[in-house]
């Protein structure tokens, strides 16, 4: 395509070096950059765990003395120099260990691998249910721009991405819990468990990428091929599905992938705790009200990763259709 | 027992409906189709078809989001437009074949139209911005909403009909209880929180146990006494025996009372353990404690300390072993926490057969799960929630709230100027509008009916803002003062409305008051700065809650030097020693008795009320809320 080697011309070298490059070296690449972030992340936790508030008092009773708190300060090698814990705290993450939960007497690292599969489970649920609503219905409302169904999946999906996405689940546990009684309210417990949480995610994160895809057809479909390929008289159908659908899939994919590193960035965390899912959220939450530094830290330091690699993943799959739609 | 009342689903929809409307209502009103118009006006202006194609996709995108009426009129004129374009596109295509000019002049058109949507695409960005300002005119109708569904709550309709049936069967053999947040462990002596006593009270016992009306009685002792000042003798019931099967005896008692005072054992129970030096067997089935002084407080620090067996060690935080009614089932971390009944109980069988504890973090899902059938009883429900439980019951806890003063602080200093603020405060009032009547004025003291050392004489301040006027003029201060008040939030319910009030109850008798908010655990860090020292808090919110039910528990807050007192009165301070170390119960009342009365004049903090714990419950499930926080599962039953 000529206007695509007009627009690397115009990128400095050292761009259209990147742009060029392999995929191992994409990797790599990602991969340090990653890792840097990540150093970032940890060391941000900390700063931010011993400047907000003082552990030691959080831990003591209401109206402990003065010297109760200094010897629960000292019982947690509070009393060291700043620079000697930050350094410390360093060492130890490098070799694993992530300290020891002062709320749940038991490795941070333990809370957070028994937490971790719940939140993966919860938050692939839930992206899948967002991408298959996003994209069939952004798809279908885009490749009709103005139809009823347009208009009415337009509205529903600023709506569902206009309300707070713990007050959705809370009407959704009122509405399919309390008055239908078809799924429980809260907990992990069983198949059923999954639908509310799951479907909170789907609407809401559905919501933005059926805006997105919805865009992305419209604006493929007004494009000068499409003209000249419906006016050749190929049906609407095989347009949409063969053309249209493909050049878009590059959005698509890198919309849903956002849209989950944005449900480990945060969004889930609102979620799990309006439904009570064992997961994460939860458990960073309730480490964070207690000041449970250990837990804290090792659960935002695993999220990160989380974003880290999706991030990564996105990348490459962009990366690979890319590829497959060059070849063709 | 409250009223009883559920939403209906048609009710439901209709708030989905209200929320929709009042949603595209806010999206119309802010400007949006005026924008979408001249937008569309634009593009027409620019005569080229290819381009008035482009801004109808665009017009359109800005009339779906906006919804106006307006703006669809305009995207309808802009489609016509766009149909003539594609017309004309069909015939350059069509025309191509013969023309070379009229290839020329298609390509032309193409390029044209390329421009066109680069344009389009950016004014779709304009109007993705114009959807941003949507959302947030939609969270206000979200506001406005919550606003339209709490008074709904307060007065439900008359024709709601019936609650669908959830489906889920009502078990009676199990009580299934909501706790906000889950233990640390389940190691009784450990932990003292309520979400942890749900569990350990049902489970381990004491010596002692307090009976309804918070009387301290016979537990695991039977007997109890004083041998001297310093040593006392329980006499241990016979025939116990620990879930495990293990005996409860001199040597197990004796080892309890000794792992929890130990150096280095972490436990919640701290102020439980003071001035116990020990215990040790005398004979089979009786132990001796002794005290590093006469210690008045032993008896209930003594049913405080929860039996475990002989030699335990940390494995009873995962696998609680006790002599209580219910035992130990399993621990799914996160979710639940289970017992069942003990057939071995040494005292009467409980009516439901086993226990479930399940953590439900969010008030409002707790609910949720109420009204479904799924959980029997939720700990700690808000007023307003109350309409919507199946049943309802409260009772006065022994919490309360207050402002104290640093009377370090030379404006607060005087005892005249204290009580006028406290006379300025119509306590009847927060009690009944932000506490919604689940509260009560406190007489003035941190302590109630019940509790030793009450003093039954002693009035809470009237309401009386002239009075308090007049008191200022007469301590020389007619211009008032500046003074800041302090309140956490997060903390406390509803402190930082009840702050609000308070701010301008006390602006109203000429006080200049700053409303300071606080994240709780820099509140606390601030708190915690003596009243002499820089940077201390001149008034700040707090909420005592005894449940000791004896006037020791309040020693800290007002003594001279205590860890939260910024007061000090050398009466009040020698009053409270007496009763901290006066072993006859008699002589410990009058003294604290006294040290409250002495508080009055010499105010410590502007006494606000009494509140009320609300717990939400099954229909079925007949339960009398104890006043000491406890919660025995053997004393519920389903009717």
């Amino acid at each position: 395509m000529s206007s695509t080697d007009n627009k690397e011309s115009v990128l400095p070298a050292r761009r259209r070096a990147r742009a060029g490059e392999g995929i191992g070296v994409l990797l790599l690449r990602r991969l340090r950059d990653g890792i840097i972030t990540l150093l970032l992340v940890v060391a941000v936790i900390f700063v931010l765990a011993h400047v907000v508030g003082d552990p030691a008092l959080v831990f003591s009773p209401v109206d402990a003395s003065d010297e109760e708190v200094e010897r629960i300060a000292r019982a947690f090698g509070l009393d060291r120099p700043f620079w000697e814990r930050f350094g410390s705290y360093f060492a130890d993450i490098f070799t694993g260990d992530f300290g020891e939960s002062w709320w749940q007497n038991r490795p941070a690292l333990a809370a957070v691998a028994e937490a971790l599969p719940n939140t993966i489970y919860l938050t692939l649920a839930g992206i899948a249910g967002a991408a298959l609503t996003g994209i069939v219905g952004g798809v279908f409302a885009g490749s009709r721009p103005g139809s009823l169904f347009d208009r009415g999946s337009n509205f529903f999906s600023i709506s569902a991405l206009s309300v707070p996405n713990f007050w959705l689940g809370l009407l959704f546990i009122v509405i399919f819990s309390v008055q239908l009684g078809w799924f429980p309210t809260s907990g992990m417990f069983g198949v059923s468990s999954i639908v509310l949480p799951a479907l909170t995610i789907a609407v809401v994160h559905g919501g933005r990428v059926f805006q997105l895809v919805r865009s992305a057809t419209v604006e493929e479909m007004s494009k000068p091929y499409v003209r000249v390929a419906r006016s050749k008289g190929f049906p609407h159908r095989m347009v949409l599905w063969r053309h249209v659908l493909r050049n878009t899939g590059l959005t698509t994919a890198t919309i849903a992938g956002w849209e989950y590193v944005r449900l480990w960035g945060g969004a889930v965390f609102a979620i799990e705790w309006v439904f009570a899912w064992p997961g994460i959220g939860t458990l960073t939450i309730n480490a964070a009200e207690r000041q449970d530094f250990f837990v804290l830290q090792a659960a935002v330091i695993i999220a990160g990763v989380f974003v880290i690699v999706s991030n990564l993943v996105v990348d490459l799959l962009y990366r690979v259709i890319d590829n497959r739609i060059k070849s063709s | 027992m409250k009223k009883t009342h559920k939403r209906a689903v048609p009710w439901l929809m209709a708030s989905i409906i209200v929320v929709f409307g009042l949603l595209a209502a806010s999206c119309a009103s802010d400007g949006d189709a005026d924008a979408a118009l001249i937008e569309a006006r634009g593009a027409q202006a620019s005569a080229e078809a290819a381009a008035a194609a482009a801004a109808a996709a665009d017009t359109r995108a800005v009339a779906a989001d906006s919804r106006a009426a307006a703006a669809e009129a305009a995207a309808e004129e802009a489609e016509s437009a766009a149909k003539l374009a594609q017309a004309t596109a069909q015939e350059a295509v069509a025309a191509a074949a013969g023309n070379v000019d009229e290839i020329a002049a298609a390509q032309q058109a193409v390029r044209d139209a390329e421009e066109a949507l680069a344009d389009a695409s950016r004014r779709a960005t304009a109007a993705e911005d114009q959807a941003a300002a949507a959302q947030a005119a939609a969270a206000e109708a979200q506001a406005a909403l919550e606003e339209v569904l709490a008074s709904q709550a307060a007065a439900p309709p008359p024709a709601a009909p019936e609650p669908a049936d959830t489906g889920m069967a009502m078990n009676t053999d199990e009580i299934v209880i909501a706790i906000t947040t889950e233990p640390n462990t389940l190691d009784a002596q450990k932990v003292v929180d309520r979400a942890s006593r749900v569990f350990t009270g049902n489970v381990f016992e004491s010596l002692l146990v307090r009976d309804k009306d918070a009387k301290l009685t016979a537990g695991l002792a039977t007997d109890w006494g004083n041998v001297d000042e310093t040593t006392w003798e329980f006499t241990l019931r016979d025939g116990v025996t620990f879930h495990d099967g293990s005996p409860f005896n001199a040597a197990s008692a004796a080892y309890s009372i000794n792992r929890i005072i130990g150096e280095d054992f972490e436990t919640q129970r701290g102020s439980y353990v003071n001035n116990i030096v020990g215990a040790e067997p005398a004979g089979d089935n009786k132990i001796n404690v002794t005290t590093d002084g006469p210690n008045a407080i032993l008896l209930l620090q003594v049913a405080q300390i929860p039996m475990v067996p002989d030699g335990a060690g940390d494995e009873i935080g995962e696998s609680p072993v006790g002599t209580g009614p219910y035992r130990f089932v399993a621990w799914e971390r996160g979710q639940s926490i289970s017992a069942e009944i003990n057939p071995d109980y040494w005292g009467d069988a409980p009516s439901i057969a086993s226990l479930v504890l399940r953590v439900i973090p969010d008030a409002q899902t707790a609910l949720a799960a109420l009204q479904s059938g799924e959980v029997n009883l939720v700990l700690d429900i808000l007023p307003e929630q109350v309409p919507l439980a199946p049943k309802a019951v409260s009772v006065a806890a022994t919490e309360y709230s207050y402002i104290a003063f640093n009377t370090y602080k030379e404006v607060l200093s005087l005892p005249e100027v204290r009580i006028a603020m406290n006379m300025a405060i119509d306590k009847e009032l927060i009690a009944e509008t932000i506490y919604e009547g689940y509260a009560r004025p406190n007489q003035a003291q941190h302590l109630s009916p019940g509790s030793l050392g009450f003093n039954p004489d002693i009035e809470a301040f009237p309401y009386d803002p002239e009075g308090a006027k007049e008191l200022l003029v007469a301590a020389g201060y007619p211009e008032g003062f500046t003074v800041t008040l302090n309140i956490p939030i997060g903390r406390y319910p509803r402190a930082e409305e009840a702050g609000r009030i308070i701010a301008q109850q006390l602006r109203d008798i000429g006080l200049d008051v700053d409303f300071r908010l606080w994240e709780w655990n820099e509140y606390r860090s601030a708190g915690r700065i003596p009243g002499t020292e820089e940077g201390a808090l001149d008034l700040k919110f707090g909420w005592n809650s005894n449940e000791w039910f004896d006037g020791a528990r309040t020693r800290s807050h007002v003594t001279c030097g205590a860890s939260s007192s910024k007061i000090c009165d050398e009466y009040v301070t020698e009053q409270f020693e007496i009763g901290g170390t006066n072993v006859d119960q008699e002589v410990r009342a009058e003294a604290y008795r006294n040290a409250w009365a002495r508080l009055h004049e010499n105010p410590h903090a502007i006494y606000l009320l009494q509140q009320d714990l609300i717990y939400g419950m099954s229909s079925n499930l007949e339960w009398e809320p104890r006043l000491d926080d406890e919660y025995y599962v053997s004393e519920m039953s389903y009717s």
